[in-house]
């Protein structure tokens, strides 16, 4: 770094040496010229004012093309000297016969010092104003630009275009993605309608550092990297190549930051608008989502209650030892296993989009047990489910029909694992030091492999894989059970039963009302 | 009581199960008119004589929520709602616009004959209604005079709330009452749609009167509407 610093300071003392001395000639051109004019006009015998008139031009002249304020003082002194020395009496000395002369010298310093230096600031203001309308041109030129722009890479291929043109050099730019990381290359400018990508090396790295960089730019052994800044993050860098960044003078590197600037705030109104556009999108998507649930949940179950309704006529009107009886049956339970399946993907959807926010009340556990215990008799007549639990009232905060969902969908399972014989039986543990209600759901089935046990809870993930008539469930269910009893900020479990055959599922629920899980 | 004296007005737009209705009421030997939109609901409602209504929530030209509150501006006739929604709130909504009781699609034909029974039961009750002042569902009794509950024929102590909240349901009996207009009843407009003392209540109530409170034989619940009081 420090010799970089050398580098760039040996260097600008170059350019100012080769300045003075270059000023230093032009200066001793025109006194030389001015003195020769001097010595026509005497030898002619034009009057000695106009010499000085001569003098105070060459002054005039000196403060105009020189670069700096102090040849301009200097040149008002030589004048007078010069005068002295060359036209005034005694001739080839500094000192004056007459004492007329001093005024006449006083004066004329005098007089070419307000001339060098109105010169000087009229001079300054020329360029400053030149420069200016430069700064003003190219940043217009490159707003009118960036205003055209479809994309964000089109944003940094015309900034570098510019940026390139202006500066005279070979620019380049690296996009940030929204995330704030680095994208992959850079743009790079290689003629005038041209641009290459370059890779960078290590993303991580280039991001460490910018993000670490105190200056307002970073210095590279190549390149000079300026970052653009948006509102919140990131937005790109702008590069260029170490050798132009080092000429560029103040004036220049105002407008690259003022360039940058703009750069950065086309990039962030892209962005922005950009941003505007999804999130209507997704508003869309989300109502399309919404109105395509209520449109099967509709369609679905209207035509089932016409299937179910129809079977169970059909049962009605024949003898149970009919053939005819055990078809429509049939039909009855398969579209009842439709129409839970229906419910239980819609339930899902909902509930893993959030939509369907939790009314948590306080509610009687009893009530809730009592409703899923009547909805299985129901379901299913043949089996007999047995209930223990405290005799005090339980109040628990939960959203009631989500949790007699849970409820049926174990007390489903336990059915469906077991023949009618096997007991089913819910218990109720009210536990007093962990705050919590424990619901365990057990029967008297083939139990649950070991292979299965770990995967449960998965979404469509069933046992019996092989199992062709697959009517045992398609693996919503307990899935659902999980995300009802997670969002209720409880825990849900699965083994078999210690006490011989059979599965136990248990959830707890807790007692006081929590904030939201995350 | 000869079931075709009844009349059902069965509203509902949809061919396939209005077929499946009309085959049930044929079978149970009652009589039916139908109408497929609320508009012609409300005209059949007017030009001809039912008993029953037998009412589907979504129709094609307005809600079937505007067709209950028209008809209670007249009637106390049942009404029964049958709606594809499962929303709570719809059906909380739908009964305490003053319909008797709710199915949701799809349902079985047993289940809408039950209810359609039940609903005609209280149209033949309510003529003799005022001049019971017992009145009774299975072993259970209820006193409107003394004030006094039995359960086998044993009288049952019951604190005035329990008693209310149960005379409240006997008056009711068979007709889901939301959760929401029990608690206007017991307690009163002011109190608000706090449930937790209805729930406490509701416990001890069930605590003299059922055997096991986890499986009602009287009061059921209809989990997050309401309670029924069963009509045998």
């Amino acid at each position: 770094m420090k010799n970089v610093v050398d580098a760039k300071e040996s260097s600008f003392k170059d350019i100012i040496k080769k300045d003075i001395i270059k000023n230093v000639i032009l200066m001793i051109f025109l006194f030389v010229a001015a003195s020769a004019i001097g010595y026509l006009f005497e030898h002619i015998g034009v009057d000695e004012t106009n010499i000085v008139v001569v003098y105070l031009l060459a002054v005039l002249v000196t403060a105009w093309l020189t670069q700096s304020f102090l040849f301009g003082m200097l040149s008002s002194l030589l004048a007078t000297f010069l005068f002295s020395y060359l036209f005034t009496e005694p001739y080839n000395a500094f000192a004056v016969n007459d004492p007329n002369y001093i005024i006449t010298f006083i004066i004329m310093t005098i007089a070419a010092l307000i001339t060098s230096t109105l010169t000087y600031h009229a001079k300054l203001a020329a360029k400053n104003a030149q420069e200016k309308e430069a700064e003003t041109k190219a940043i217009y030129n490159l707003t009118n630009h960036l205003t055209d722009a479809k994309n964000i890479h089109d944003i940094a291929g015309i900034a570098v275009k510019v940026i390139s043109s202006c500066f005279s050099c070979k620019a380049a730019c690296l996009c940030f993605d929204e995330s704030g990381m680095p994208e992959q290359s850079f743009i790079q400018q290689v003629s005038d309608d041209n641009h290459v990508r370059r890779a960078i090396a290590d993303i991580q790295e280039y991001k460490h550092k910018i993000d670490g960089m105190r200056t307002g730019f970073d210095e590279g052994n190549e390149f000079f990297d300026w970052p653009i800044y948006g509102s919140e993050t990131t937005l790109g860098v702008i590069r260029i190549p170490k050798e132009n960044a080092q000429n560029m003078n103040e004036a220049q590197n105002r407008l690259l930051r003022a360039m940058i600037e703009s750069t950065a705030l086309a990039m962030d109104r892209f962005r922005s608008s950009e941003q505007r556009m999804k999130s209507r999108e997704e508003i869309v998507k989300e109502r399309y989502r919404g109105n395509l649930l209520r449109a099967i949940s509709h369609d679905l179950r209207t035509p089932l209650s016409g299937i179910i309704g129809t079977a169970e006529m059909l049962a009605d009107m024949t003898k149970s030892e009919e053939s005819q009886h055990s078809l429509a049956e049939d039909i009855r339970k398969e579209a009842d296993w439709l129409h839970s399946l229906v419910e239980n993907i819609l339930n899902l959807t909902r509930l893993q989009d959030g939509s369907l926010t939790l009314k948590k009340q306080m509610e009687a556990v009893e009530e809730i047990i009592g409703g899923a215990v009547a909805h299985m008799a129901k379901r299913a007549p043949d089996y007999d489910i047995r209930v223990s639990m405290p005799d005090e009232l339980i109040l628990v905060p939960m959203d009631a029909k989500l949790i007699e969902q849970a409820l049926i969908n174990l007390l489903d399972n336990a059915v469906n694992h077991s023949n009618s014989e096997g007991e089913i039986s819910i218990t109720v543990i009210k536990n007093e030091s962990a705050r919590h209600v424990k619901f365990m759901v057990q029967d008297r089935g083939t139990g649950i492999a070991m292979s299965d046990l770990p995967h449960i809870f998965q979404m469509f993930y069933t046992s019996h894989p092989n199992h062709a008539d697959a009517r045992h469930g398609i693996g919503l269910g307990l899935a659902i059970c999980e995300t009802i009893v997670k969002a209720h900020g409880g825990n849900i479990a699965a083994k078999n039963r210690a006490d011989g055959l059979g599965a136990e599922f248990t959830f707890t629920l807790p007692m006081e009302e929590q904030d939201e899980p995350e | 009581m000869n079931p075709n004296n009844y009349q059902v007005l069965v509203v509902e737009d949809d061919a396939q199960i209005l077929k499946f209705i009309c085959y049930l009421l044929d079978n149970e030997g009652l009589s039916y008119i139908t109408a497929g939109s609320g508009q012609a609901a409300l005209s059949k409602l007017v030009s001809e004589y039912i008993d029953v209504v037998l009412l589907d929530l979504g129709l094609p030209d307005f809600d079937g929520m505007d067709v209950i509150k028209k008809v209670r501006e007249w009637s106390d006739m049942p009404i029964i709602v049958v709606s594809a929604r499962d929303q709570d709130k719809e059906k909380a909504a739908a009964l305490d616009s003053g319909a008797d009781d709710y199915l949701t699609k799809p349902f079985s034909a047993t289940e809408l004959l039950a209810r359609i029974r039940v609903a005609l039961r209280h149209i033949s009750k309510q003529g003799n209604q005022a001049a019971r002042a017992v009145l009774s569902v299975g072993d259970l009794q209820l006193d409107l005079e003394k004030r006094l509950v039995y359960l086998d024929g044993a009288e049952l102590h019951m604190t005035p709330m329990e008693y209310n909240l149960l005379a409240l349901l006997f008056k009711n009996v068979g007709k889901v009452l939301t959760t929401a207009s029990i608690i206007k009843e017991i307690w009163g407009v002011g109190y608000g749609t706090d449930t937790q003392a209805l729930r406490a209540l509701m416990a001890g109530l069930r605590r003299k009167i059922e055997k096991n409170p986890a499986k009602p034989r009287y009061i059921l619940t209809e989990t997050g509407i309401g309670y029924r009081l069963v009509d045998e």
